[in-house]
């Protein structure tokens, strides 16, 4: 993980001003600041839209929820590169939506937008079509409620099986409730804002995300991945 | 299965509402499984369901049901049925993946109830958790073809519907539970059966005080991705003029009862069933206040007159769907000795003893009640800002001795399957359920026509 001095975070708060309101780059959702000297990674953000009663998220260390667009700093040049990329996923049967879903640029709340997978651990797997440096993934579980997922864990690989030559960029299994290893990131709340996870310029052509359930219910959901990297040479 | 008519009386005394909720013996998943027990061991005990609505009520009430210890030794989810394929084909998936390891996992799907209830002879129950409009026909159909029913509250969002349920129910000589799920809650049963009235720890009743506050975030239109849009002759044979009606059925007039019904029914019904009476008289306003193009209130506040065996009781309820500040959801009955907060989030429920009441300190001690922290002194303290000589004296402040960290709908599902068993009797039938809403068809009409409606059995009874 790379981590900025206070002084550059307080010039990353000035960036954020200049952002689009429905654009952002980096910050307090995110886990580090990104690179020094970058430029802000921008995406689209979907509008709120909270549905229903909202349920208690009794998990330790919780961050709070994000209330502004994340700000994140990556090389100049870094570029989207999951758009609508094959994914895979330990679930053979979706129980709502597909996988498609995952990658298709659509990050809205409601119904139709989201793909659900059963409970246990699950994950999704984006197959980028070509190994390649990864500078951050933002990612968006579901955010029509306000709830946390359990045992998120992100990983980057040549190996589609993930059996060797594995980096872990995200963990936040903080009791290896999953059994591959305790995380040190925290848990965090679900916002229209996603979560931008640093990669810091791992290089593979796979990236796997896990989870196991959430604060709400059992099953796990994934609204859209992004992968931002170098582009492919 | 059940022979209606000889019930089993359900009542929760401290050890059980300690047991059932969780706060002495830890896990809180205990609720409901040794009542259905009985129903394991041969596959053909178990109860054949179908889900008649796979939106996000039956996705909630399907949850809860799938964490129900065994679950699929005792019911097996043979259909479901939704006009949409989206919710249908989900609904499918998770039975699917519910029931991986039993036979006939998939279960059937279909578009139209009637030609599920054509081809499901094996049926026993339907939960029904369609809009509010379709509750009347969906459950008569499925009760005069021998199924018993959950149907999601309210009954209906006519009057005149609800009194067919009632009707329908008691020819069919099925069960019929209405979705009133607090009636099932540990919280609730034990709050006024023990405290209530075993205790009387209010001392007389005099006001009462609910509400449901909601953001305009939390309130807007729900979204769908257009691409799975319903064909439009297919939602006009089933009443919808379009997908955002289909979608947004709470909004619409002839479709739903609107606030007052989504969220207020829940918490006037618990007005109603601990009072244990209903209401002479209702008087309420609403308006258009954000929403402006939602053809019903988007927000309502409104008042009862009740005459109890105690004396008069004047309620207060109001349903915001532009704010949710405030304290959140609850209902508050306040009396001359004590004042019980009570929600299904244990954070708003809380017990307050009026300082010239009764010490509750053997109730303490018998472990009826816990005593919280202190209370902060009367007007805040020094410099609080209030004027002492005005000020009463704090109240005391506790609460209950543990809390239900289940699914709020399981207990209420469990109990409409213990009672298709014959194993207890159900906790809100169709009749029961009707005389505490029937008050409730009666808030919009006050409100539209600004005036105090006395009630009378002509508007009350089934």
């Amino acid at each position: 993980m790379k981590h900025l001095p206070a002084s550059a975070t307080a010039l990353l708060g000035l960036l954020a001003c200049a952002c689009k309101p429905s654009e952002s780059a980096g910050g307090d959702s995110s886990t580090g600041a990104g690179t020094p000297g970058g430029v802000p990674l921008v995406s689209e953000l979907p509008p709120e839209l909270i549905e229903g009663t909202p349920k208690p998220m009794k998990v330790p260390n919780l961050e709070p929820a994000a209330k502004a667009a994340p700000e994140f700093l990556v090389p100049e040049g870094t570029t989207l590169l999951s758009a609508g990329k094959p994914v895979t996923s330990s679930d053979d049967f979706p129980l709502i939506g597909d996988l498609t879903l995952v990658t298709d640029g659509d990050k809205n709340a409601g119904e139709g937008y989201f793909v659900e997978l059963m409970d246990g651990l699950q994950w999704v797997q984006i197959d980028l079509e070509q190994s390649q440096p990864i500078e951050a993934v933002w990612v968006w579980h579901f955010h029509s409620q306000k709830r946390a997922y359990h045992d998120v864990i992100v990983q980057v690989s040549d190996d589609p099986e993930f059996a060797s030559g594995v980096t872990t960029v995200f963990n936040n299994d903080y009791d290896d409730s999953a059994g591959m290893g305790k995380g040190g990131d925290r848990p965090y709340v679900e916002t229209r804002f996603g979560k931008v996870i640093d990669a810091g310029g791992a290089k593979g052509r796979y990236v796997r995300l896990y989870s196991q359930g959430n604060t709400s219910n059992q099953m796990n959901h994934y609204i859209e991945v992004e992968v931002h990297g170098a582009p492919a040479s | 299965m059940v022979t209606p008519g000889q019930p089993r009386r359900n009542t929760l005394d401290r050890r059980g509402f300690l047991a059932r909720a969780g706060g002495a013996v830890g896990a809180g998943l205990v609720l409901g499984a040794p009542s259905i027990a009985r129903a394991a061991g041969s596959p053909n005990d178990k109860i054949q369901l179908a889900i008649v609505g796979f939106g996000k009520q039956g996705r909630v009430l399907f949850e809860a049901l799938s964490s129900v210890p065994d679950i699929t030794r005792k019911v097996h989810f043979r259909a479901v049925c939704d006009i949409w394929d989206y919710n249908r084909k989900g609904g499918m998936a998770k039975c699917r993946a519910l029931q991986k390891d039993q036979p006939d996992a998939l279960p059937n799907g279909y578009v139209d109830i009637d030609e599920m209830l054509a081809k499901e002879t094996g049926l026993d129950a339907a939960i029904v958790a369609t809009p509010d409009f379709w509750h009347a026909p969906h459950t008569i159909r499925c009760l005069e073809a021998g199924l018993h029913v959950y149907c999601e509250k309210m009954m209906s969002n006519t009057i005149e519907g609800a009194r067919s349920m009632v009707e329908a129910m008691e020819r069919s000589g099925k069960l019929c539970q209405i979705g009133h799920q607090r009636r099932s809650n540990p919280r609730y049963r034990y709050t006024l059966e023990q405290l209530v009235r075993g205790h009387a720890i209010c001392g007389q009743i005099v006001n009462i005080n609910g509400q449901w506050n909601r953001s305009v975030n939390a309130s807007r239109d729900i979204g769908y991705n257009p691409k799975l849009t319903i064909d439009e002759e297919r939602l006009r044979r089933y009443g919808y003029d379009s997908m955002h009606q289909f979608m947004n059925w709470r909004t619409y007039r002839d479709l739903s009862g609107g606030p007052i019904s989504d969220l207020g029914a829940h918490q006037i019904d618990i007005f109603n069933w601990f009072l244990g009476c209903r209401p002479k008289a209702v008087f309420a306003t609403g308006g258009h206040s954000y929403f402006k193009d939602r053809e019903h209130f988007d927000n309502v506040m409104t008042t009862f007159d009740y005459d109890t065996p105690q004396g008069e009781v004047r309620a207060f309820y109001q349903v915001l769907t532009t704010t949710s500040a405030g304290g959140g959801y609850y209902e508050s009955f306040m009396g001359t000795e004590g004042t019980i907060n009570i929600s299904e989030r244990a954070a708003f429920t809380n017990i307050y003893r009026e300082s010239s009441a009764p010490s509750w300190d053997e109730l303490i001690a018998r472990g009826y009640l816990k005593r919280q922290a202190a209370p902060a002194p009367a007007g805040g303290g020094a410099g609080g800002g209030a004027i002492a000589s005005y000020e009463s004296e704090a109240p005391e402040a506790y609460q209950l001795p543990g809390e239900l960290n289940l699914p709020p709908h399981q207990p209420h599902l469990v109990n409409f399957l213990d009672a298709v068993r014959g194993e207890a009797e159900l906790t809100c039938d169709a009749r029961h359920a009707f005389e505490s809403e029937a008050p409730i068809y009666w808030v919009n009409p006050s409100a539209r026509e600004k005036r105090r409606i006395e009630l009378t059995s002509e508007h009350l009874d089934a």
